[in-house]
């Protein structure tokens, strides 16, 4: 149902350009950001070509806008599957979430409001877009500041409604989720024991700004020991997923970066080696 | 209207201007205020547009200072909201916006044009040049209707102000110069060879044949209207050259005869 996972990947930055050509890090994969490179040319699409000439890549967008009740964007499908074609994409993701309306775009996550409602409008529209690129799409949970009067479920169960009413993928941000379970004081363990495990294709990890009280999903800083704790949950849960680090802003050297990469791979093959060893003792 | 709907139209008018029913939809907790939840998002919303059209427009942003810049985005942001998916075209009003907004300041509006031209080009579409050789396989007869392709990234630019100097004072912090207008428009040419984005000014006549290149004139158009700038007997010579220098530096990409 799932399909073939790639193993660990990165966030390809323009930062790292010119590095990943000079040294091939040891990466099994890089996740792009779509929009970055639906333009008409120059830099970002000769680097993109010549990095995908030695890495293999999955499409992630910020600009679907699932949620939205304008309707679908026709155009950018077709020239987000135009891009997946020329770099021969894994699969293609983007988010749970809504980002305008009448128009109007607010270039953000925006949360959508747990409601039946909400389930069909959006699994409906999955199903359209999954028809456009001939394939399943993934969709990942987002940060949250705010959770609405209107809401009949809890995020998990919103995200696991959509996922089975519109039969795709499931993208979980491990950061999203300790981001949120900060935010809204739930159990994040609970959130990970609600998820389809068969829909679990990727997982993303990154960084986050802490104000104490409530943390912004800032993507700026190294991944803290409470996301990895949970990496770690996740991965007791979901097995052998691929996953991969986010960085966007505040952008370390690849050398840096690659070590936060080793720890990623570090903690999976424990987790997954104490799963083997608990099997083999029963 | 969907409860749906009805959500959205009131998180919008929140984040557009701040005000309507949004409070009364969302829930705040002893931590963390519905108020100091909202604000996350407003803020979001105004910050993540701003540093957007800061990327495109940094010596913009320099001119005007982060105070001032801050402000006119906010104003900005309020004129002319996104309309594209992408938040790479969100500033293509910008220079519109400044002629209005600072009209005794005009070379703020220029600047706006001249970066958009340069954010242009960084992106526009690839297209194989031509080098200097490709003239030599040019039949003698076939000058008379020779037409030639610009790459995609070639812009042209009329500028009052000196602004590319002060961009580049800007972009390599040698200290700012001060305003400067010419006497008039200075005739200016931006295009991108292979990865690399670069500008001259040009000569009133250079500028002229290009602009007729642009318009699909053919070789003996171009020599007739430079015929304005040098005598007629230089001026296939005069034209010549410029066509080698466009082809030296990838301007062009097709000839057609």
């Amino acid at each position: 149902m799932k399909l073939p996972p790639l193993g660990f990947g990165l966030g390809l930055r323009k930062e790292h350009y010119q590095a990943i050509l000079d040294t091939s890090p040891a990466v099994d994969w890089f996740e792009v950001l779509s929009e970055n490179y639906l333009v008409p040319g120059g830099k970002p699409l000769y680097f993109l070509d010549a990095i995908n000439e030695r890495y293999p890549m999955v499409m992630h967008g910020v600009s679907l806008a699932i949620g939205n009740t304008d309707p679908l964007d026709f155009n950018y499908l077709q020239q987000i599957k135009a891009l997946s074609e020329r770099i021969n994409a894994h699969w293609i993701s983007d988010h749970l979430c809504w980002s305008g309306l009448d128009g109007v775009n607010a270039h953000d996550l925006l949360p959508l409001p747990y409601t039946s409602e909400a389930v069909t409008h959006v699994a409906t529209r999955i199903k359209q877009v999954q028809d456009v690129l001939e394939r399943r799409l993934l969709i990942e949970n987002v940060s949250s500041y705010v959770s609405y009067t209107q809401s009949e479920m809890t995020e998990w169960e919103f995200l696991s409604a959509v996922a089975e009413e519109a039969d795709c993928l499931l993208l979980l941000d491990v950061n999203n989720i300790y981001v949120s379970s900060v935010n809204h004081e739930f159990d994040p363990l609970k959130y990970l024991d609600g998820v389809p495990k068969e829909r679990v294709q990727q997982h993303h990890l990154a960084g986050h700004s802490d104000y104490g009280d409530y943390i912004i999903d800032t993507h700026d800083h190294d991944v803290v020991d409470s996301v990895w704790k949970l990496y770690a949950e996740a991965v007791k849960r979901f097995g052998q997923v691929s996953a991969m680090i986010e960085r966007d802003d505040n952008i370390p050297d690849l050398a840096v970066l690659m070590q936060e990469y080793a720890q990623m791979k570090q903690i999976s093959a424990s987790v997954l080696s104490e799963a083997e060893q608990g099997v083999a003792h029963v | 209207m969907s409860e749906l709907l009805e959500l959205q139209r009131s998180m919008m008018q929140w984040l557009q201007s701040e005000s309507g029913d949004i409070q009364d939809r969302v829930i705040g907790t002893e931590k963390v205020s519905s108020e100091t939840r909202l604000a996350i998002y407003a803020n979001a919303y105004r910050y993540r547009l701003i540093d957007a059209l800061s990327d495109n427009y940094p010596s913009v942003h320099t001119l005007l200072g982060d105070e001032g810049f801050y402000n006119d985005g906010v104003e900005y942001i309020a004129a002319y909201p996104s309309h594209h998916f992408s938040i790479r075209y969100f500033g293509h009003h910008l220079e519109t916006f400044l002629v209005d907004q600072h009209q005794d300041t005009a070379v703020l509006a220029e600047m706006a044009r001249f970066e958009w031209a340069l954010r242009d080009a960084f992106d526009a579409a690839d297209s194989a040049s031509l080098g200097l050789e490709a003239l030599q396989t040019v039949a003698p007869e076939a000058w008379v209707e020779l037409r030639f392709t610009l790459h995609p990234s070639v812009a042209r630019l009329e500028l009052e102000w000196n602004v590319p100097q002060l961009w580049a004072a800007i972009e390599n912090e040698t200290g700012q110069i001060p305003f400067e207008q010419a006497e008039y428009p200075v005739p200016w040419l931006i295009w991108r060879k292979q990865l690399k984005t670069y500008y001259r000014s040009l000569d009133v006549d250079e500028a002229w044949a290009l602009d007729a290149v642009i318009q699909r004139q053919s070789f003996t158009e171009i020599c007739a209207g430079v015929c304005e700038w040098v005598d007629e007997a230089s001026a296939p010579e005069r034209v010549a050259g410029f066509i080698s220098t466009w082809l030296e530096a990838d301007l062009i990409t097709a000839l057609e005869a």
